[in-house]
């Protein structure tokens, strides 16, 4: 584990020496000029827009990150060649990917943490005081970091075994995929067979569930999110990165690397 | 069993034992979800002009992803017998202003708005709206005529309108000639049951879709059940004239020499008598509850 927590630090070091965190300079001046100019051209939703605007960058940014960085994490040790130098040392490919997972998934954390403070100051500009209910923006930005961590797992996996692009397209796939997740389960009979309706509902199950952690329509409208839910996402978030995790290893671990 | 074999095999059952347990999570967070979908039916967008110029050259399959929206919307409030479909009009309105010549999203869209609760949302005025607005876009359909006619006729009763729609879609080239006909007859009697079944007719003939021509099938069927009903209170009036009584079960008209058998409704069910003395489904027929839906809805 502590071989892992260096793999991690180094990948954080490193996405900070990649300039990563330069989009949070994108951000803050999102949010500057959406608190400044929304409040000029619309009456009555300016808070709304202000929530909705800054949770909507939060996650499209991490998802820009966790994907092109993610699908990165092995191939560029095997493009530089650092990776046989580092397995040349007492660290297992296990650790290595634990390590590559945790160190981009901290490197989100600061990130998401840096544009959650972003995002409230642009509120406190907005409605000159935050109250009890702005909280739930906070179980809001803690779903996206959940889902990006679920991202940064299904990359990383691809990016075991195939080349950027295509692990780039893969990990997108399952992104749209894992969005439409509920439709698939929900599609009403009469427009599909029985058992086209019985396999979409079987692969519901198995694709990431992207639209469990979406509650940025209740967290723009200052409506409470039940804690329950807090719980079971978290806990599905941890089991679905193990299990991919874990087929990511199994893969990896099986790879020629000569 | 070598390492290699025994290692995959304990992963193999991890991942299962790990989905199921991602099945039940799924479950669990479902049963919350819902507390938050309590709220009511939003579109965020709801100018498709503004959709149109988001969409860059994606424009048609946006339409087409709305018009599946609207489908989906519309059954699901369908099924879940849900009488509120307070987003029907603004997702078509979207879709047609994404691809105004998505012919479906008209003719099926102004039925599902046209219709009475619980089988749409009870807005004929939409409907007309957006078949309107349909015609505007593509003036060579004609079958948009028959569709405004259709509502006119059978939802708002307002005959004569019926057979001006049914008129000026005559007049295009393209059109079948029974239009001109319909629009005399209708001009002439209003609402007729041998219309009725024309029109209804006519959309289980032309439908492709299974669900619209179940529609059509059912309200063929009550528009017999109705014929029948009618064929039924003359012989009881003819049994009341011989006899000096009203009947009080159908079984008498047959020991009365007026029928030769006992006669069924669209689903097999004997016609019975009510307590007023005219002829009315089967209390256990399927077909009541549609007809008193029907009934309740005009």
């Amino acid at each position: 584990m502590k071989r892992a927590g260096a793999v991690a630090l180094n990948t954080f070091r490193e996405a900070v020496r990649d300039r990563v965190l330069y989009n949070l300079v994108f951000f803050a001046l999102l949010m500057m000029a959406a608190a400044i100019f929304v409040g000029q051209i619309s009456i009555g939703v300016e808070e709304m827009v202000i929530k909705s605007l800054g949770l909507t960058a939060i996650s499209v940014i991490g998802l820009l990150i966790a994907v092109f960085i993610g699908v990165g994490l092995v191939y560029k040790e095997m493009d530089k060649r650092t990776l046989y130098a580092l397995l040349a040392k007492p660290v297992r490919r296990w650790e290595f990917l634990l390590g590559k997972f945790a160190g981009l998934v901290l490197t989100l954390a600061v990130n998401t943490v840096a544009m959650a403070a972003g995002l409230f100051a642009a509120l406190l500009y907005v409605k000159r005081h935050l109250e009890s209910a702005d909280a739930v923006l906070l179980v809001a930005i803690f779903f996206i970091l959940l889902k990006l961590m679920l991202v940064v797992a299904l990359a990383l996996l691809f990016s075991c075994y195939s080349t950027p692009l295509l692990a780039i397209l893969y990990t997108s796939a399952f992104y749209v995929a894992g969005m439409f997740v509920e439709e698939m389960r929900t599609f009403r009979a009469e427009t599909l067979s029985p058992q086209m309706a019985a396999f979409l509902r079987g692969l519901s199950y198995l694709l990431p569930n992207l639209e469990n952690f979406n509650v940025m329509a209740a967290a723009a409208h200052g409506r409470a999110v039940p804690g329950a839910l807090i719980l079971q996402n978290t806990a599905y978030a941890a089991l679905y990165c193990t299990l991919v995790l874990l087929i990511a290893m199994a893969v990896f671990s099986r790879r020629n690397l000569k | 069993m070598t390492a290699g074999n025994w290692r995959g095999s304990v992963l193999l059952v991890v991942l299962a034992v790990g989905f199921a347990g991602v099945w039940q999570l799924q479950h669990q967070i479902d049963d919350q979800r819902t507390t938050l979908h309590q709220e009511r039916d939003d579109l965020v967008l709801r100018s498709g002009k503004l959709l149109k110029a988001l969409s860059l050259e994606y424009t048609p399959l946006l339409a087409d992803l709305y018009w599946t929206r609207v489908v989906q919307y519309y059954g699901y409030k369908r099924a879940k017998h849900e009488a509120n479909f307070e987003l029907l009009w603004p997702l078509l309105d979207v879709t047609t202003t994404l691809d105004p010549n998505l012919l479906i999203a008209y003719r099926f869209g102004s039925t599902f708005l046209a219709e009475p609760a619980p089988r749409g949302a009870g807005r004929p005025d939409l409907g007309i709206a957006l078949l309107e607005r349909g015609l505007q876009a593509n003036p060579e359909y004609w079958r948009f005529y028959e569709d405004l006619g259709f509502v006119y006729y059978f939802e708002l009763k307002d005959y004569a309108k019926a057979a001006q729609a049914f008129a000026e879609g005559g007049k295009n080239p393209g059109a079948q000639i029974w239009m001109k006909v319909m629009a005399a007859k209708i001009a002439a009697e209003g609402e007729s049951l041998s219309t009725s079944i024309f029109l209804w007719n006519d959309v289980y003939q032309t439908a492709n879709d299974p669900a619209v021509k179940e529609n059509a099938l059912l309200h063929l069927q009550l528009l017999r059940v109705e014929e029948d009903c009618k064929q039924l209170d003359a012989l009881a009036d003819e049994f009341q004239k011989r006899l000096g009584r009203r009947p009080t079960r159908v079984n008498e008209l047959i020991q009365a020499g007026l029928l030769p058998r006992l006669p069924v409704d669209p689903k097999g069910y004997p016609y019975v008598f009510g307590p007023d003395g005219k002829a009315a489904l089967n209390l256990d027929s399927p077909l009541l509850e549609q007809q008193l839906l029907n009934q309740s809805s005009k």
